[in-house]
């Protein structure tokens, strides 16, 4: 594994571990959403990775190239491919996400979570 | 014909669009939401069983390995299939016509997230590709998340937020399980995944490969609202308009079957998936059942019926025989069927008495005779009584637990069935049987007429499924033959 694929692929984890720990102990509903957002990009990341080839070039076929080198040589071009639309995706369950938060801070007039979804986790403790 | 299997997804899809984009016109956009609702399950019956290749791109043989590959996204359309996606077709037309009638001045956008999830859902059942799955399991959550937001019920956004942070979750360590499986298999394609894993091209001892499926299930148990994910799917139950939750829990079931059939293919060989899918859906069985024998508040009460059913569905699948399994995917079905019959008429009677507490409900039988009639044959299908199709599939189930040498799983389905006509028994009583409160108010209010057409409908259904399965269970047992 080159020394780039790693640094890659350790930054992901370290996006998705950072994460997970603000969208589970953060009580701030932005502050946990970035923490949603950095899990989405260290997927992405990891994602991108696997599609990494040192010394490879992009996989795009030009006029004059050898088929077989290219072959060879081309960055897997399958994992560029997903990505692009897992961040499309991502973009918009920010966007919703973000639309909803807009809609109770006017309720509540507070970004934080313990108080805006209160009433919800009092149903919830009760069914548990 | 083939052509017409891209368009089970195309349809409600190109459908949501335009409602959306022409919803001013309000009798043009009713109309036509209409027709292309009544189309839904029409087309999947009118559709020859084959496979699609989007691009047209055929699977190719890899001369250096033997092996074929599918460079294009597949949709694969089976009976299976069909029945499932005929079924939601039936479900979304039916949950449409209610929402047609109901309101004068139609919403395009809530329009746009009944055909949008119904769209993701068919897609979902119908892909051979995994990432493809994703995607519109992405897609499926922003709309159930819409569906609960746009109900005027209280606390329906915190809810949706709720909602949408835990899928934030869950989807991405769904993604990151994929990109596992693409690191080893090269592939995002089921059958190329399976075939790569069953020929030995893939460790399945290996810890990536074992840590895709723990990141995998992780998000199948966040689309099943299996445990940890019960009291949140019981939630959005709640706080969506009653027919749309009766949409909402047909979506669930649909992705829950869609994501284990692929998890099954993929995984089969280790014995540890099985165990894990017969624990949590043990698990959700125990506790959907005890938690809705505490609910007071009816919608919330079949939300954790729902769960409950949905462990049934598991329980077959986990067991992992060709039996078993038949039993699992016909138990779901019935759950689609017997569930959206029962939030539809328990839909009707919030429509009538404006109350969702049971204990301020009573003596609704005189006042509504037809719901309250269709209402307790639903509850005694889902409890399993005999002949209606939930007595077929839960018996089907503890044959399958006997089969496989689990004397004592078939033994807690059959508790958790009696526990199951419990709850129904005693929150019927309480609300159709007891004497009427003083206070309650009745006479003026009426049950929509398209509510008790959609309760009829289904409730045949429920009844022909019950006399005769094997219209059903033949070709769901030829289908799980196919992919064990």
């Amino acid at each position: 594994m080159a020394q780039t694929q790693l640094a890659i692929l350790l930054t992901s984890a370290a996006l998705v571990v950072i994460g997970l720990y603000s969208a589970i102990f953060i009580d701030n509903i932005i502050k946990k959403i970035i923490g949603i957002s950095f899990i989405e990009e260290g997927a992405n990341l990891f994602i991108v990775a696997i599609g990494y080839k040192p010394g490879g070039v992009v996989p795009i076929l030009m006029p004059g190239m050898d088929t077989s080198w290219f072959a060879a040589n081309a960055a897997y071009p399958l994992p560029f491919g997903l990505v692009l639309t897992s961040i499309v995706i991502g973009a918009s369950t920010l966007a919703v996400m973000l639309a909803l938060v807009m809609v109770l801070y006017r309720r509540y007039g507070t970004l934080s979570t313990s108080v805006m979804l209160a009433d919800t986790s009092k149903q919830e403790e009760y069914d548990e | 014909m083939n052509e017409l299997i891209p368009l089970m997804v195309i349809v409600p899809l190109m459908a949501a669009l335009l409602i959306s984009a022409f919803s001013k016109f309000n009798k043009a956009t009713k109309i036509f939401a209409f027709v292309v609702a009544l189309c839904l399950p029409i087309i999947p019956i009118a559709s020859h069983y084959g496979l699609h290749y989007f691009g047209g791109y055929a699977p190719i043989m890899d001369n250096v390995t033997n092996v074929m590959y599918h460079p294009a996204i597949t949709y694969s359309f089976t009976f299976l299939q069909q029945i499932f996606i005929a079924m939601l077709g039936l479900l979304t037309f039916l949950v449409v016509f209610i929402y047609l009638t109901k309101y004068k001045k139609v919403s395009g956008p809530y329009l746009f997230l009944l055909f949008l999830g119904t769209a993701a859902v068919t897609a979902m059942l119908l892909t051979d590709d995994i990432f493809h799955m994703f995607v519109f399991f992405e897609i499926l959550a922003l709309a159930q998340v819409g569906i609960v937001a746009a109900s005027s019920i209280d606390y329906s956004y915190e809810m949706a937020l709720k909602y949408m942070i835990l899928g934030s979750i869950g989807s991405p360590m769904m993604l990151l399980g994929i990109g596992f499986l693409l690191a080893l298999t090269g592939s995002v394609n089921v059958t190329d995944i399976a075939a790569a894993v069953h020929n030995g091209l893939v460790d399945a001892t290996s810890p990536v490969f074992l840590l895709s499926l723990g990141l995998i299930f992780f998000g199948w148990l966040y689309a099943s609202g299996l445990p940890p994910f019960h009291t949140i799917k019981s939630g959005i139950y709640s706080k969506a308009e009653p027919h749309g939750a009766a949409l909402l829990q047909s979506f669930t079931v649909v992705s829950m079957i869609s994501i284990v059939l692929i998890m099954f293919r993929i995984y089969s060989t280790l014995p540890i998936f099985e165990v894990l899918v017969v624990f949590f859906s043990i698990l959700a069985m125990i506790l959907g059942v005890s938690l809705a024998l505490t609910q007071t508040d009816f919608r919330r009460m079949i939300g954790f019926l729902a769960v409950g059913e949905l462990g049934f569905i598991g329980l077959g699948i986990g067991l992992g025989t060709q039996y078993a399994v038949t039993a699992g995917l016909f138990q779901a079905l019935n759950e689609i069927i017997i569930t959206a019959l029962l939030f539809i008429g328990f839909g009707a009677i919030v429509n009538a008495t404006d109350e969702v507490d049971t204990r301020k409900l009573g003596g609704l039988l005189a006042y509504h005779p037809k719901v309250s009639i269709m209402l307790l044959i639903a509850g005694l299908a889902m409890a399993g009584v005999p002949p209606l199709s939930g007595f077929q599939s839960k018996l089907m189930l503890v044959q399958a637990s006997l089969n496989c040498g689990f004397p004592e799983i078939s033994i807690l389905a059959i508790m958790v069935s009696i526990a199951t006509f419990v709850v129904f028994v005693k929150t019927y009583y309480t609300m159709f049987l007891k004497p009427k409160p003083r206070e309650l108010e009745l006479e003026k209010k009426e049950v929509p007429r398209t509510m008790i057409f959609a309760m009829g409908i289904l409730l045949i259904i429920v009844i022909l499924l019950g006399i005769f399965p094997d219209i059903v269970t033949a070709g769901i047992s030829n289908f799980v033959g196919g992919i064990l």
